[in-house]
């Protein structure tokens, strides 16, 4: 299966064509959610504030541009309030499993042997379950928070990390600059880590720009499946859920988180795509 | 581009409606890439039955003119020009169209590559039959394709249980035959073979050759030969082109152009290939210190002593029982072909590689297998690839002070190393994605050196360069060796390099010594009858037919 | 090879058998009562549910007899729908294979000539598109693209029925159009991706320009690149099933379609841990083979691996 990732995740070999316009989209999207994810407290302070004199009231109502859902909440406000939750679970995920797979792909890419025996079989059997039912079913039988999920989803995530960092050194460890500096009889840790890593460093951005968007997917459908999150918590994936019902009353209830997730989804993986290119281009010559 | 005429055929001209007699004529091909000309223009006519040979080093521009002559131009690049075949005349660029009606049928590309250049999940037989029935004007029956496709494989003197193969069964000689068999289905008028030998074994390249000399005489069909060897060209090819910076800078007769060459660039050519050169003597090899050589043979001063080395990986054995000895100031040569496992040995002495069993000692004391044992400073090594055997992510500088910390020496010895190797001072802080390759190879020797090791291995380490930057580090091992005095253990499959080097030889033959002794006697009396071969195939003699 | 394969693949099975028993001891709560639901507990509904589940005897009899019930299909009672989960399973496993079904040749017949095309036009505004919707059909979760279509489709545009599975039949199917073709939005994107990726690399190769330099067509051309490109999609099979599981719990949520994923989802909210337990043990069962067969498929479509296997 690791194969198949290194294909997934490839770099296109022959396209050179960049994609500038949607590029510049995707990261000014990103930096706004950014944005509200860091300051949305205090533009939208009272954005879970039930009123159920004001319940759903269509967009455009006076006062609540985006209208109110079921329960007399600005959805507006709420998609705002909505921005940190999307992003900061997502972002720990990717870097989490970002830290396990430069520590054990490396570890076992290098030094294989018995290591790399135990963490493969570590690794396949992760993989041999989707990760989207193993997230289900810990999160909803143990009833997780968010930050059990958290670290479910950086368990979760961690094997393709691994796998695409073990592919990586693996690939570099068997070239003549690494058994040049065994020559030097450096030690194998500093060769692992000053060595090989630098140059697995544009496959690890790359594969983490990509958990970022992949990890937001799993966030957002774990809370539209009703577990993970809290209800009553400000999440898009939650907006869903709730809005299913008042679609007809109130579609942007539904339609503008719908979008959002969708949107930097889209643009987080663009951005990486991006990034690999750009990244692999300057490695080499 | 007249002088070639007058020599050829001056009554045939170039007239389309000659009939099969007609030569190939190409006018003012020009090649335009992203960046302006890459080949500026330049004629050339070939008669049927006869060969022009293209010969340029790498990256001169003569594979961009091959491939825009059989309209494969990569995305970017376009050609200019007219190509006038017996059938045909082809303005360039041309469309798709008339390239449809012309690749295979008129012209016909041999790529280098015989492991590459046929779908590995098809068997031999269906793609020479695509080929048959992508060139017939009728649909063809399954009998009808099979009996085309056995007489196709008897040309090239395979079998025809060939058909049924898949092409990982075969070997590359074999598979350059097919591919062959397959180019030529169509019965093109002009064949291009674009280093079609360069990826086979030296016993192959010279059959191959001959093939297809012996194919394109019996069909009077003109052929172009495009090779970086100019010593292959001999006997081989009527008339001959030297590519420059996508420039022809000499062009005339074969024996003429290799006897009196009148262009710098074709003397250089032909005096940085070994095979064309003095054979008896390796100029450079004389300014070394020439007693080495007796005392290894004593035993008295050897510095590696590797005895009954053997070296298996799963169930293939590479080595069984191989001894090999370098003494304290010698270059000793270790030749084979690949597979005859000159570079495992090479790694297991360097403890790259974890011998099977046998002894490896150093000074007289015997070293445990693996680099655990072994200090830097008792031997460094030099890769082939230039390419990859320095750290993209390191300037050279960095590479370089990293080994010469691990020396205890200061980093102020930076400036003396980069002399040491001929570079300049500024290429510190250089990156090696900006070095050509044969300026990687020279850091690669200088972070080798920066140890001071007693042995210096250079694993195939010229061979992945142009022949005139190759005799540029050969010529700086040389001096390195006489001021250094290194002992140097060079493997190479190349047995005119060895011969420039060497003090003594050792010839591998799957994993055996088939023969050893000073490197003279060798090479100009071989004993055993697999290094004659090796011998006979390195000098390029013209082939006898 | 194929042996150390098999037996792999069984050890991951066995593993994965003792993690999804342990569930039922792991979940919080008096296992008792989680098993109880809410009916009511008198001493003789207690001692029937551990004489059922033998939580008498030791851990590991515990698990040989849970396993050996399990491989003869008796996966014991689901509380919340009080009915055997073979039943419960059973019962709605029609709708989701119907519906996976559908949007797995949804997926293939349009993604795989879209791939090929895109990869054959690269950098054209066909590529561009294909590009474009492989990167939204990547990135975009099911639930969130069935709701945009939902809305459009059903409420907006009041083409298609908005829940439910129908009365069976043609009128099932035109329920299942939606939430196939959302399904079938992400699944065609990793296979349109596998495809233009394999495509490019394979057309760069040497024997497609020696096939276009001894006068191939090129739609033969593309077709000996699509064989050779097919031993990378066809392994690429488990990616696209790890996607089909979770996208099909989403989509039939997101439709109020009967199916397995709804009943995942329903037990886990409910802890109707039996069900959660059948689900997840043939979810990996399922995966394991078809991961399996993929890897048959590899020694069918490459000669080269088929040498080797033979030799062995």
């Amino acid at each position: 299966m690791s194969s198949t990732e290194a294909i997934v995740l490839a770099k296109t070999p022959r396209s050179r064509r960049r994609h500038p316009v949607a590029v510049w989209v995707s990261i000014a999207l990103l930096g706004l959610v950014t944005f509200l994810a860091i300051f949305g407290n205090l533009i939208a302070p009272d954005a879970t504030a039930q009123s159920i004199l004001d319940s759903l009231l269509p967009p455009g109502s006076p006062g609540h541009l985006l209208g109110t859902d079921e329960l007399g909440r600005d959805v507006l406000a709420l998609t705002i309030a909505g921005a940190s939750s999307a992003l900061v679970g997502p972002v720990c995920v990717a870097l989490g499993s970002m830290l396990l797979g430069i520590l054990l792909g490396t570890v076992s890419g290098y030094l294989r042997g018995p290591i790399d025996f135990i963490i493969g079989r570590w690794t396949d059997l992760l993989f041999s379950l989707p990760l989207l039912l193993a997230a289900i079913v810990v999160a909803g039988v143990f009833g997780a928070g968010y930050w059990m999920t958290v670290l479910l989803l950086i368990l979760l995530f961690s094997p393709s990390d691994i796998r695409i960092v073990r592919a990586g050194v693996m690939e570099q460890a068997a070239r003549p600059f690494v058994e040049a500096a065994q020559m030097l009889s450096l030690s194998k840790t500093r060769i692992m880590f000053t060595q090989v890593l630098p140059n697995v460093s544009s496959l690890i951005i790359t594969n983490s720009m990509l958990n970022v968007a992949f990890a937001l997917v799993a966030f957002s459908s774990l809370s539209f499946l009703g577990v993970g999150v809290a209800p009553g918590t400000a999440d898009w994936g939650r907006q869903l859920t709730d809005g299913r019902a008042i679609m007809i009353d109130n579609p942007a209830a539904v339609l503008i988180p719908a979008l959002l997730i969708i949107g930097v989804a889209s643009a987080a993986n663009l951005v990486g795509d991006w990034l690999g290119q750009i990244l692999t281009r300057t490695g080499r010559s | 581009m007249t002088q070639l005429n007058a020599a050829n055929t001056p009554a045939a001209g170039a007239h389309p409606d000659t009939p099969a007699a007609a030569q190939v004529t190409v006018t003012g091909l020009t090649v335009d890439g992203p960046a302006g000309v890459v080949v500026k223009p330049f004629d050339f006519s070939i008669a049927p039955g006869e060969t022009l040979a293209l010969i340029g080093e790498s990256g001169s521009g003569k594979t961009l003119s091959a491939k825009a002559i059989a309209g494969l131009l990569p995305a970017g690049f376009t050609a200019r020009g007219t190509i006038e075949l017996a059938s045909a005349t082809i303005e360039l660029p041309a469309t798709d169209a008339v390239w449809r009606a012309t690749r295979g049928r008129r012209i016909s590309l041999l790529l280098q590559d015989p492991f590459t250049s046929l779908s590995p999940v098809h068997r031999c037989g269906t793609q020479i039959a695509m080929t048959i029935q992508a060139a017939s004007a009728t649909r063809l029956s399954k009998a009808e394709c099979t009996e085309l496709v056995t007489q196709r494989l008897a040309e090239v003197n395979l079998p025809a249980e060939v058909a049924r193969a898949y092409p990982h069964e075969l070997s590359g000689g074999m598979r350059q035959r097919v591919a062959i068999a397959a180019a030529l289905a169509t019965d093109p008028e002009l064949l291009i073979a674009d280093e079609p030998t360069t990826a086979l074994d030296a016993s192959n390249q010279g059959e191959i050759l001959d093939l297809l000399r012996g194919l394109q005489e019996k069909r009077g069909m003109a052929a172009l030969l495009i090779s970086h060897d100019l010593g292959m060209v001999r006997g081989r090819a009527e008339h001959v082109l030297v590519m420059r910076h996508g420039e022809i800078v000499e062009r005339g007769v074969t024996s003429s152009v290799l006897n009196a060459p009148s262009h710098p660039y074709t003397r250089a050519l032909i005096e940085a290939d070994p095979s064309l050169t003095d054979r008896s003597a390796g100029v450079v090899r004389a300014a070394s210190g020439a007693g080495a050589g007796g005392d290894a043979a004593t035993g008295v001063g050897d510095l590696v002593v590797a005895t009954d080395v053997t070296k298996s990986f799963g169930d293939k054995t590479v080595l069984h029982g191989v001894s090999v000895t370098v003494g304290r100031g010698e270059t000793v040569g270790i030749v084979g072909e690949s597979g005859s496992g000159k570079t495992t040995i090479a790694r297991c002495i360097a403890g790259l590689e974890h011998e099977s069993s046998g002894v490896i000692a150093f000074h007289g004391v015997a070293l445990a297998p693996g680099r655990a044992s072994r200090t830097p400073k008792q031997m460094q090594i030099v890769f082939q690839d230039p390419y990859s055997s320095l750290n993209p992510m390191i300037s050279v500088g960095r590479s370089l002070k990293l080994a010469l910390r691990v020396a205890g020496r200061p980093a102020s010895d930076l400036n003396g190393l980069l002399q040491l190797v001929e570079l300049p001072l500024e290429f510190a802080r250089k990156r090696p994605a900006e070095l050509s390759g044969g300026q990687r190879q020279r850091v690669a020797i200088a972070r080798a050196l920066a140890v001071q090791p007693e042995l210096l291995i250079c694993d195939e380490s010229v061979s992945a360069l142009d022949v005139s930057v190759q005799k540029q580090i050969l010529d700086l091992l040389a001096k390195l060796r006489v001021e250094l005095g290194l002992s140097i253990l060079f493997i190479s499959h190349d047995l005119a390099v060895v011969r420039q080097l060497a003090d003594r030889v050792y010839v591998l033959r799957h994993g055996d010594v088939v023969e050893s002794g000073l490197c003279h006697d060798v090479l100009t009396a071989p004993t055993h009858p697999y290094t004659q071969a090796l011998v006979a195939a390195s000098i390029h003699e013209a082939p006898t037919h | 090879m194929l042996v150390v394969r098999v037996l792999g693949t069984l050890g991951i099975l066995l593993v994965l058998s003792i993690i999804v028993f342990s569930m039922l001891h792991l979940a919080p709560g008096d296992i008792v009562k989680n098993l109880l639901g809410n009916r009511p507990s008198s001493p003789e509904a207690v001692a029937a549910i551990r004489a059922q589940y033998n939580l008498d005897q030791p851990l590991y009899m515990q698990y040989l007899i849970w396993l050996g019930n399990a491989l003869t299909g008796d996966f014991g009672q689901s509380i919340r729908l009080q009915d055997s989960v073979s039943n419960v399973i059973g019962a709605r496993l029609g709708i989701t294979a119907a519906l996976s079904g559908l949007a797995f040749v949804l997926a293939l017949v349009v993604a795989i000539p879209l791939g090929v095309q895109s990869a054959v036009r690269s950098g054209s505004w066909i590529d561009r598109f294909a590009t474009g919707v492989g990167i939204v059909g990547l990135s975009a979760p099911t639930f969130a693209v069935g709701l945009l279509l939902l809305y459009v489709f059903a409420f907006y545009l009041p083409i298609f029925p908005v829940y439910g599975s129908g009365d069976g039949g043609l009128d099932t199917l035109w329920h299942l159009v939606l939430p196939a073709i959302t399904l079938a939005l992400g699944l065609g994107a990793i296979i349109l991706k596998l495809t233009r990726t394999a495509m490019l690399r394979e057309l760069d190769s040497d024997y497609v320009t020696f096939g276009r330099a001894r006068g191939l067509p090129d739609r033969q051309v593309h077709m000996i690149a699509l064989r050779n490109a097919a031993i990378p999609i066809v392994t690429g099979a488990s990616l696209v099933l790890t996607f089909l599981v979770g996208g099909t719990v989403l989509a039939e949520t997101t439709f109020a379609l009967p199916g397995l994923g709804t009943l995942l989802q329903g037990s886990v909210l409910f802890k109707d841990i039996a069900v959660v337990q059948a689900l997840t043990l043939l979810v990996a069962v399922t995966i394991a083979t078809i991961a399996l067969l993929a890897d048959l498929a590899y020694i069918f479509l490459d000669p080269r691996i088929r040498a080797k296997e033979g030799a062995q």
